[in-house]
């Protein structure tokens, strides 16, 4: 398990340090005017693979610097950027219309667009003309009470057109800087971002992405936030150049994982005369402030609700473990989760959250916590950063989390659990929250560590079929089919989000041409920790062929896998299944007196290295019976870039093998 | 004396048992919750229309969830915009036994923009509200009072919401001023109670007992089985306009007055079109010029605000800033045409929607503006939203549909061109040469004509590392690598393009034992065959109308012979026909595929065979040849 983290880590550093080293260019200071366009500029073209962008960013500059707010006299931030594009096709003229999103929260902090300017060039006849942007294609849109849409149409825009947006906020919300991406979707020739932090203030950095960032500056400038106090800002500029259009990839947690960009958050401040206040800065520091948290661990600490119920829900029960699946299944079967991740509980009292019968992941699973805390069981939360809220860069940084879970000990073995779903198995972590790891928090003595969430189980499914076939090629028999680990979780989930069982079987039926079933039946459907078992009497035609005194079929029949999942020359960035995959397949089939098979293809095994992945595929007959089983093996959850070939030649194989017919031939 | 006391104790009566669970599960008839996932206990929409130009919306509703797959009716989101208001929202949460546990605050509601998806801007936002049990069954209860200033239109009502949903009561409820004067569309045999008192007048629709349907493959909605209502004010009041909706004559002439004075265009403009027209000489040719004008200098821009959902900006406007709506291009291109001598004339249209109903007219039928040329023998239609679409092509969802034509004389119905199976075609030409190692080389040569064309269209403007991409997943030909591949529209003008594919494959041939099967259709398969129904309830429908024609050559690796091919096919029936013809001769294989589709609505006891009719070409499409090693 440890292993694991250690080499995920280890991968995701590996790119990082290969694009430091390739850090070599000096840069020259550079100019960027409003309204300023070059001739140069029109002849802007896209090269090599993205010669066919829609549009390039010819750049894209920011500055991020801090100011006194004349109302509440304290620090606010000002973002400003400068963003310019050529036009090259009809597909980029969405970029035209411009969109900045402002946040306002419940008392009076907000932020407000101080300053836009935009307009549009074009070539017309050797002379550049300029439109502007019209006032009335200015529109402000009240998204919800937290956030304003401001909205921009730019006039005149053509195939060629070069468009330009300048723009100003100022915001009150200091703890969190505007960051920077330095790659989209389209070419990028130039991004820069300028940050000037005051000396009264430091901020946590975070640099991530699969392209160079270039730091080219780092040094102290004098600037002055409140008259005649001289003091000083430490300005830092990152850059970018000459970087290629992002494109997407399956199997990945989010884009935004690969995108080159910075991020910052507060780290302390020391204003003259006062006291140094630190903000997250530590993993001791973090931890101490969420143990007294209001909406964490106080919340924990809360212990009325848990001591009113907890006779009830224990009844005098002393094993640890049983404990535990009581408390577990308590809060599966009375919170129901409302789709929302958050780490800090929306309330300060778990009654609160059992009360409403709903909550987000962090009502119900630190509403768990306190019940087992009264229950004198040590579990102890475990902050995530979901795969869609990207990786966490692992430094002490509590802003990345967005999701907590729990985790506790019996004898040496550890269970996470997640009560935001009914049908998960104690120990068993969701597969939003496989991002390899987890922050795990003991709020008691102020200590932390990482920890791997990498999953003990698979997403397995085992196929059982036991037919006879008759001279009019009709497969008749048994099917049964078991679900394991992520495999199980989603066929508890798809089963109970259908109508009634007869709606299910028609799903089920959907792909399986000339499939006839009855008899179904599922078992352990409530039993998290049993294997989900299905079993049905079949009836399959259309699936047999004849030609000439030939009778031949696909012995995978409806779990014959029909193309590569890896199709793609190249592959960028990691391959990441979240989970490790299992499948295995085995039909028995008892065949006519009066037929012969004709050559069985050939059994064979094939392996990657180290053990990653397998596939064997074997066939045997004996008397009228024919056995063919055929086993797919995926057992990691990462697999990096260079990996993917060895599993796209292994899906080829794959492929190529489980599509040989087996051929009888009809005595005559 | 007594006979009042005996009403007084049912009164109270009554009043108990409900203050102790109207939504008790329990009174839910059986049949009610048969095949439903959830059910509508009571529904009942109450229009008050005060006067022209403002009514008063009472809205109520009561719905069971069964079981998991009706969590999402347990949601309240309700569209308001600038000339209505919504307000006195309750809510609130029963169990099973009818008994509440949970009344929502006006915190836990939700206000925010209504997105269409597509628009830039507009004022539309919604009231929004999840709620969320965590045992079934359980029943949620809204209600709200909404108030509009400014009539377009009037609330429709259909008591089924959808498949799997059956209806306890729904009831709709209009009351007006007996001046005032609106026009009501009703499904078959729905009873319409009309109630006059004083100077109001009632009318009432109502629906009980309805039993839920399962959801049914390829339907067109449940209108023919449920109750429904449509309503629609004659004159009427909104943003400062005033119109009368009594027939499409007024209809147009309303959008006319809108529009009029719009379509001045600015003297450089003139100038311009004047010159780019000087060396035409058919007006065919200048509308040609002036489309392809347009085309490369205007860009689509939706903006919806008020009546201006309805007006066009001024053409003037769009010259000086080359954006718009669909409305303010197709004004734009016609003040265009005005210029150069050419009259057109706006439509209005239902895109992707059903035909106006010619009895009965009224605004919801139509979301789009396009313009139409008449010439003599030869009219034209313009979709000017598009920067790409062949002159006259206005694509299939705008296509063989009664819209409203504009003119100074008022709204006129006219019916739009119609796509047949034969102009919608796909012909594809595909080589399949083997050599002596069992490589194959595919070239796959592929025309699309109208309907196929638009469906493939967005493959030409997209990025070649992009068309790749898409090329290599939507290939389904085992073990192919893509070698090299070409899109091309020859003709501008006309909705026709060409595809050409190269790949490579070692995994056409399939093994079995010693021999080899080759599946003769690797390009153009039908892969499922639709489930069928039992006693199927609503009509269903085929997509859209097309011809698709194939041949496919093999040549065979030397040292190959033919085992077996299989018999040519034919199949017939009203939906559509096909066939499937095999030939080989020495180490070629030919075989050819046609496919016709006609695009229409079928009663619902045509579906099994409609059902059969597909099953048979799904195992026409998967026929194999048998090839041995020649000794």
């Amino acid at each position: 398990m440890q292993k694991n983290v250690l080499a995920l880590v280890s991968l995701v550093l590996c790119i990082w340090v290969l694009n430091v080293s390739a850090q070599t260019k000096s840069t020259e200071k550079k100019e960027f005017k409003f309204g300023k366009v070059l001739p140069t500029e029109f002849n802007a073209k896209a090269t090599g693979k993205d010669s066919s962008a829609a549009a390039i960013k010819l750049f894209d500059v920011g500055n991020c610097y801090f100011d006194i707010s004349p109302t509440s006299g304290g620090f606010i931030y000002v973002f400003e950027r400068h963003i310019r594009y050529k036009i090259l096709n009809k597909n980029g003229y969405d970029l035209a219309n411009f969109k900045i999103e402002l946040y306002k929260s419940s008392n009076s902090s907000k932020e407000d667009l101080n300053y836009m300017d935009a307009a549009t060039y074009n070539m017309v006849d050797g002379k550049m003309v300029t439109s502007k942007l019209n006032k009335d294609a200015k529109f402000t849109e009240e998204f919800n009470k937290n956030y304003v849409f401001k909205k921009f149409a730019l006039p005149n825009v053509k195939e060629g057109s070069i468009i330009e947006f300048k723009y100003k906020i100022k915001s009150d919300f200091i703890f969190t800087l505007r960051g920077w991406r330095f790659q989209t979707d389209i070419p990028t020739l130039y991004s820069e971002y300028n940050v000037s932090i005051p000396e009264y203030l430091s901020y946590k950095t975070d640099l991530s992405g699969y392209y160079a960032i270039t730091h080219t500056l780092h040094q102290s400038e004098s600037a002055t936030y409140v008259n005649g106090v001289a003091s000083n800002a430490m300005h830092d500029q990152y850059t970018a150049e000459n970087v290629p259009a992002l494109k997407d990839e399956a199997f990945i947690t989010t884009l935004d994982d690969y995108i080159p960009k910075i991020t910052f958050e507060l780290q302390a401040t020391r204003f003259p005369n006062q006291m140094h206040q630190d903000y997250t800065g530590t993993w001791p520091k973090i931890i101490t402030s969420l143990s007294t948290d209001e909406n964490f661990g106080a919340f924990i600490n809360k212990s009325g609700y848990a001591k009113a119920v907890l006779p009830e829900i224990l009844k005098g029960e002393k094993d640890t473990l049983a404990c535990i699946k009581l408390i577990y299944n308590y809060v599966k079967n009375n919170i129901k989760w409302n789709d929302d991740y958050s780490k800090y509980a929306t309330v300060t009292n778990p009654k609160a959250v059992f009360d409403k019968k709903t909550g987000s992941s962090a009502d119900i699973n630190l509403s768990l916590l306190s019940l087992l805390k009264e229950a004198k069981i040590p579990a102890y939360p475990v902050l995530i950063s979901t795969r869609d809220n990207g990786a966490h860069p692992g430094y002490p940084i509590i802003s990345k989390f967005d999701n907590v879970i729990a985790i506790s000990m019996v004898g040496n073995k550890t269970y996470f659990m997640d009560a935001t779903d009914k049908d998960l198995p104690l120990g068993m972590v969701d597969y939003e929250n496989l991002s390899h790891q987890g922050f795990y928090v003991d709020l008691k003595n102020i200590a932390g560590n990482w920890i791997s969430t990498e999953p003990e189980y698979a997403r397995e499914k085992i196929f059982n079929y036991n037919l006879t076939l008759d001279k009019e090629n009709k497969l008749t028999g048994q099917i049964s089919q078991y679900a394991k680990g992520y495999a199980a979780l989603g066929l508890r989930n798809s089963y109970r989000k259908t109508n009634n069982e007869t709606e299910f079987l028609k799903n089920f039926k959907k792909d399986k041409t000339g499939l006839e079933l009855s008899n179904y039946k599922i078992e352990h459907l409530d039993e998290l920790d049993e294997i989900l078992t299905e079993s049905m009497s079949v009836v399959i035609e259309d699936n047999v062929e004849e030609a000439g005194n030939l009778v031949y079929f696909n012995p995978l029949l409806y779990e014959k896998t029909k193309e590569n999942i890896f199709k793609y020359e190249e592959r960028k960035f990691p391959v990441d299944f979240a989970h490790p995959i299992k499948e295995s397949y085995r039909i028995t089939l008892k065949f006519p007196e009066d037929y012969e098979i004709d050559k069985l293809p050939k059994s064979a095994a094939y392996k990657l290295p180290d053990d990653n992945g397998t596939f064997t595929i074997t066939y045997l007959t004996e008397g009228k019976m024919l056995m063919v089983k055929s086993t797919i093996n995926i057992n990691k959850s990462l697999y990096s870039p260079e990996e993917y070939f060895d599993l796209k030649a292994l899906f080829n194989t794959i492929v190529e093998k489980q599509a040989e017919q087996i051929v009888f031939k009809k005595k005559v | 004396m007594k006979n009042l006391l005996s009403l007084f104790l049912l009164v109270s009566f009554f009043y108990t048992t409900s203050a102790q669970g109207i939504y008790d599960v329990a009174k839910i008839p059986e049949n009610l919750k048969k095949d439903a996932i959830a059910v509508v206990r009571n529904e009942e929409q109450f229009f008050d229309i005060k006067s022209i130009g403002s009514a008063q919306y009472e809205y109520k509703i009561a719905i069971t969830v069964l079981n998991k797959a009706g969590d999402d009716l347990a949601e309240m989101a309700e569209v308001y915009d600038n000339f209505s208001n919504i307000s006195n929202i309750k809510a609130a949460m029963y169990d099973a036994a009818g008994k509440k546990i949970r009344d929502y605050k006006s915190s836990d509601i939700r206000d925010q923009l209504a997105s269409d998806g597509f628009s830039l801007f507009q004022d539309n936002r919604v009231k929004l509200l999840k709620f969320i049990s965590n045992s079934y069954p359980y029943t949620i209860e809204y209600s709200f009072t909404q108030n509009f200033n400014g009539l377009l239109n009037l609330p429709s009502w259909r008591a089924i919401k959808g498949f799997d949903i059956s209806v306890e009561q729904s009831a709709y409820t209009i009351q007006k001023n007996k001046f005032y004067q609106l026009r009501y569309l009703t499904s078959t045999d729905l009873k319409t109670d009309s109630v006059t008192i004083g100077d109001k007048v009632k009318y009432s629709w109502k629906s009980n007992n309805v039993q839920a349907v399962t959801r049914e493959p390829m339907a067109v909605g449940v209108d023919n089985i449920s109750a429904w209502v449509k309503a629609s004010p004659n004159e009427f009041e909104f943003d400062n306009t005033t119109g009368n909706f009594n027939n499409w004559k007024n209809f147009g002439a309303w959008i006319y007055k809108l529009n009029e004075g719009g379509n001045r265009l600015p003297d450089v403009t003139r100038a311009l079109l004047q010159k780019l027209v000087k060396d035409a000489k058919t007006p065919k040719e200048k509308i040609q010029i002036l489309y392809n004008y347009l085309q490369q200098n205007t860009r689509y821009v939706s903006v919806q605000l008020g009546v201006g959902g309805f007006r066009p900006i001024l053409a003037e406007k769009v010259a000086q800033v080359n954006y718009g709506d669909c409305k303010a291009l197709s004004n734009y291109m016609k003040a265009l045409l005005n210029e150069v001598g050419i009259s057109s004339n706006l439509i209005v249209i239902g895109n992707g929607m059903p035909s106006l109903n010619q009895n009965y007219s009224s605004i919801g039928q139509a979301n789009h503006m396009i313009l139409c040329v008449p010439l003599p023998k030869d009219t034209t239609y313009l979709e000017c939203t598009s920067q790409y679409k062949p002159m006259g092509f206005i694509g299939y969802d705008n296509a063989d549909r009664n819209v409203l034509m504009i003119t100074d004389a008022g709204g006129k119905i006219v019916h739009t061109p119609a796509y047949s199976a034969k102009d919608n075609y796909q012909i594809r030409k595909t080589k399949i040469n083997f050599s002596e190692d069992g490589i194959a080389d595919i070239s796959i040569k592929s025309l699309y004509g109208n309907a196929q064309f638009e469906d493939n269209f967005t493959m030409l403007l997209k990025e070649p590392i992009e068309q790749r991409k898409i090329l290599i997943e939507r290939n389904d030909i085992p073990g192919a690598e893509l070698t090299t591949f070409k899109y091309e529209q020859v003709n501008r003008n006309l909705p026709v393009m060409t595809e050409e594919i190269n790949l490579k494959s070692n995994q056409i041939l399939t093994k079995g034992g010693d021999r080899f099967f080759l599946m003769l259709n690797q390009v153009n398969r039908k892969e499922s065959i639709p489930p069928k129904v039992e006693n199927r309830k609503t009509y269903f429908a085929v997509p859209f109308s097309y011809t698709d024609e194939d041949e496919i050559t093999y040549a065979l690796p030397n040292g190959f012979k033919v085992e077996f091919i299989p018999k040519d096919i034919a199949i017939n029936s009203e939906f559509g026909s096909y066939t499937a013809k095999f030939t080989s001769k020495d180490n070629i294989i030919v075989y050819t595929r046609t496919q016709m589709m006609n695009d229409k609505k079928y009663p619902p006891e045509k579906y099994n065979e409609y059902v059969d009719f597909y099953k048979k070409i799904y195992q026409a499409d998967k026929q194999k040849a048998v090839l041995a090693k020649a000794p």
